[in-house]
């Protein structure tokens, strides 16, 4: 299989969605993805990113946030690095989805997260240079590629 | 991201177009806040002509099912787009919202 990536760049200063949107419908077409694979991936860095923009960084320094986007065959790979604060999705609390909305703590917290651990299949965290590196991977086939 | 706000059968449709992230998010806030504030009990938010949701966009629809719930009122949402829909699904707001294929079937059911 060859491994096709695109690797843009933003900082925590600039209007993110505007620039990663185009660059992953691009993606999406440049490889035949369907508009559902399209809208997932989206969403998936959107949450992330707003994850990282919103709680990622203690102070008003601009600071650059890395993702790429790669396609092995079956297979669709996020990798997003940023030098915000440490983060492991894999550790973040699940939202309350067994109780009703009005009686969760947090209605709607967690659901960022929660939205992309059921959108991707594989997920890996790792601290590197004092950076945030979160890999995720998505089986077109909606089957796990890591067997997770 | 233009939302349309119209009343039909005595029922408040907000029909939202385009983009609903989180720089979109506070205009729509704003409207359903408006419309709860003048006693509207009964919402539709006609998502027909949407193509992408965020959880900050579903948190405005929570919020909404929230102080309605608590008024004896009711929200439905109706036209989601079939690859956005699995967004509801996996976030369980598929339950707590009544949801419709159309605006006809909403209104018919409200």
């Amino acid at each position: 299989m060859t491994y096709h990536s695109t690797t843009f760049r933003m900082t925590n200063k600039q209007k993110c969605f505007q620039i990663f949107r185009p660059q992953v419908e691009e993606f999406g077409q440049r490889y035949g993805l369907s508009q559902k694979q399209v809208f997932n991936l989206t969403l998936v860095i959107d949450e992330l990113i707003t994850n990282i923009l919103s709680y990622g960084y203690t102070d008003l320094e601009e600071h650059f946030i890395e993702v790429t986007l790669g396609i092995d065959g079956d297979r669709l790979i996020i990798e997003i690095r940023d030098d915000a604060e440490p983060f492991n999705i894999l550790e973040a609390p699940e939202p309350e989805l067994d109780l009703p909305v009005e009686e969760r703590v947090r209605p709607v917290g967690g659901m960022g997260v929660h939205i992309v651990k059921k959108l991707m299949n594989c997920i890996e965290y790792r601290r590197e240079d004092g950076r945030n590196v979160l890999r995720l991977e998505k089986d077109i086939n909606d089957e796990c590629p890591c067997g997770c | 991201m233009p939302v349309e706000q119209m009343k039909e059968n005595g029922v408040s449709v907000l029909n939202v177009q385009g983009s609903l992230g989180s720089d979109e998010t506070q205009e729509l806030e704003d409207a359903v806040l408006g419309l709860l504030e003048n006693g509207e009990t009964r919402l539709v938010f006609d998502f027909s002509e949407l193509d992408y949701i965020n959880s900050s966009g579903l948190r405005v629809l929570v919020l909404a099912y929230q102080r309605l719930k608590k008024a004896s009122g009711t929200v439905a949402i109706c036209g989601v787009k079939d690859y956005i829909r699995e967004i509801f699904e996996v976030s369980g707001y598929d339950k707590i919202f009544s949801m419709y294929p159309d605006r006809g079937q909403a209104l018919e059911e409200l």
